[in-house]
């Protein structure tokens, strides 16, 4: 796995929301994307696996340039999984069929085998005594977990996580951080929004800082966090320490 | 002045036409919600061209009376040598009318289901296809019930239109009655009580799903 992002804008109308920003990752890289509320960060990560498709700039996953031929940019979805601030679950089917229905429809595989690896999922997520309920019964720490494992179903290459605990009751956010803490220790490549301080000092090599559509600043979080370079950068983290 | 005596001496007469009425209504609604589903996807996914020749039947029809189509499927249609039967003239009228209201209906549905749903269906890989098969239409189920069922009674009544092409429905036979009886009171108040028997179920039905719903 390796993502280059260069040179990304991207507008809605004439609001330009992302104005230039260029990053790259290896395989097995944990990257924290930080910044204030309306910064850009759910809008670049959403290009990323093209939800959002970008103005301009490139994108290239795994040494192809990802463009927009409809075929192409569905195979580089079932690389790439994602994890949404509000969950998105479908409220329709249970815990299990929500994990096995990427699997089933994109994958073509046989339910029984796409059933049997969702239950391995939901247990590593810590769901199994959960699998024939649906999202309406559940907690939205539970809903999260699941929704990770939907996002795992696929075999990503990388993972995107855009505030995963951000609509989570405080008390629960700990069951979905553990998850994800769990996914870091086995290797998996990640790209995480989030305000959790303790979580990116603990899993993220590399620090992304965002402000008004651009880069404002990356390093390690020792770096970003113990001596930030920029003015906005230090603001910024002196509102989320006290919160 | 109005008799039940009348009602009742004639309801096997009234009861043939709201057979007719009934069956009527039923195959035109399976033909106007298969079609209105495919005309509200087709109106909202189907591109630009597509998109803008559904929205001008949909508003075309919902701009037009009825009656209109009816009487140009029956009697028009014929001189471009397009010869249809009463019940299937009607039933097509009838079912390219509904179609327009229930491709609305299924539209707003699909429109009421939040875009996260579909954005977490692409995120996994699933085409504009697959992920209205799987993920959204399900989900619009419950939500097109209610107002299919309040499109079905208001459907049950438009066919009465169809008297205007001679079709001995419900209202035709009451009609039929009250020139043979010389009363015309007792006829109809004895229809109106058919269609309420027909409809106020429907419509009940239709409150309650509405209820649950909620
Ligand atoms: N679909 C959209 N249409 C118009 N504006 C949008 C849309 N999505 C996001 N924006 C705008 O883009 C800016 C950045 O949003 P976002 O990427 O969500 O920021 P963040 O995730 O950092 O809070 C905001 O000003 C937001 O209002
Ligand atoms: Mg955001």
């Amino acid at each position: 796995m390796r993502l280059v992002v260069d040179g990304l804008h991207k507008s809605f109308g004439s609001l330009e929301v992302i104005k230039g920003v260029s990053f790259d990752m290896d395989c097995k890289e944990r990257l924290v994307l930080m910044g204030p509320s309306g910064s850009g960060k759910s809008t670049l990560v959403r290009c990323i696996n093209w939800i959002e498709p970008p103005s301009a700039g490139r994108i290239t996953f795994d040494g192809k340039l990802v463009e927009p031929g409809k075929c192409d940019i569905r195979r580089l979805r079932e690389d790439i999984g994602m994890v949404f601030q509000q969950f998105n679950v479908f409220p329709h089917l249970t815990a299990l069929q929500n994990v096995a229905l990427g699997p089933l429809v994109v994958k073509k595989m046989a339910r029984k085998a796409a059933e049997a690896e969702a239950m391995e999922l939901l247990a590593k997520v810590g769901l199994s005594h959960r699998a024939d309920h649906k999202p309406g019964q559940m907690s939205g720490g539970e809903q999260q977990r699941v929704a990770i494992a939907r996002a795992l179903a696929m075999h990503p290459k990388l993972m995107l996580f855009d505030e995963p605990t951000s609509s989570i009751d405080v008390e629960l956010i700990h069951e979905v951080l553990d998850v994800m803490v769990k996914l870091a220790d086995e290797g998996m490549t990640m790209i995480v929004v989030t305000h959790e301080m303790g979580f990116a000092k603990e899993v993220a090599d590399r620090v992304i800082f965002m402000d008004q559509g651009l880069i404002i600043e990356t390093g390690t979080p020792c770096e970003v966090f113990e001596h930030p370079q920029q003015e906005r950068t230090q603001s910024f983290l002196s509102k989320v320490d006290l919160a | 002045m109005f008799k039940w005596s009348i009602i009742f001496e004639n309801l096997p007469f009234l009861l043939a036409g709201a057979w007719t009425t009934l069956s009527l209504t039923v195959v035109s609604m399976i033909f106007a919600t298969v079609a209105g589903l495919l005309v509200g996807l087709m109106n909202m996914f189907g591109g630009r061209v597509i998109g803008a020749i559904t929205r001008v039947y949909i508003e075309a029809v919902r701009g037009t009376p009825a009656l209109l189509l009816i009487l140009i499927v029956y009697y028009a249609l014929p001189r471009i040598g397009l010869n249809l039967p009463q019940f299937p003239a009607a039933a097509v009228s009838l079912a390219v009318c509904y179609a327009a209201y229930i491709a609305e209906v299924f539209r707003s549905a699909v429109e009421s289901i939040p875009k996260g749903q579909s954005e977490a269906a692409f995120s996994l890989g699933l085409s504009q296809a697959q992920a209205l098969r799987h993920v959204i239409l399900p989900q619009t189920f419950r939500r097109v019930l209610p107002p299919l069922a309040n499109e079905f009674a208001a459907l049950i009544k438009d066919t009465s239109l169809v008297a205007f092409i001679s079709m001995e429905d419900l209202l035709f036979k009451a009609k039929i009655i009250g020139a043979r009886t010389y009363n015309v009171f007792s006829p109809y108040i004895g229809a109106a009580i058919i269609y309420l028997i027909m409809t106020t179920p429907v419509m009940q039905w239709s409150r309650n799903l509405e209820k649950k719903g909620e």
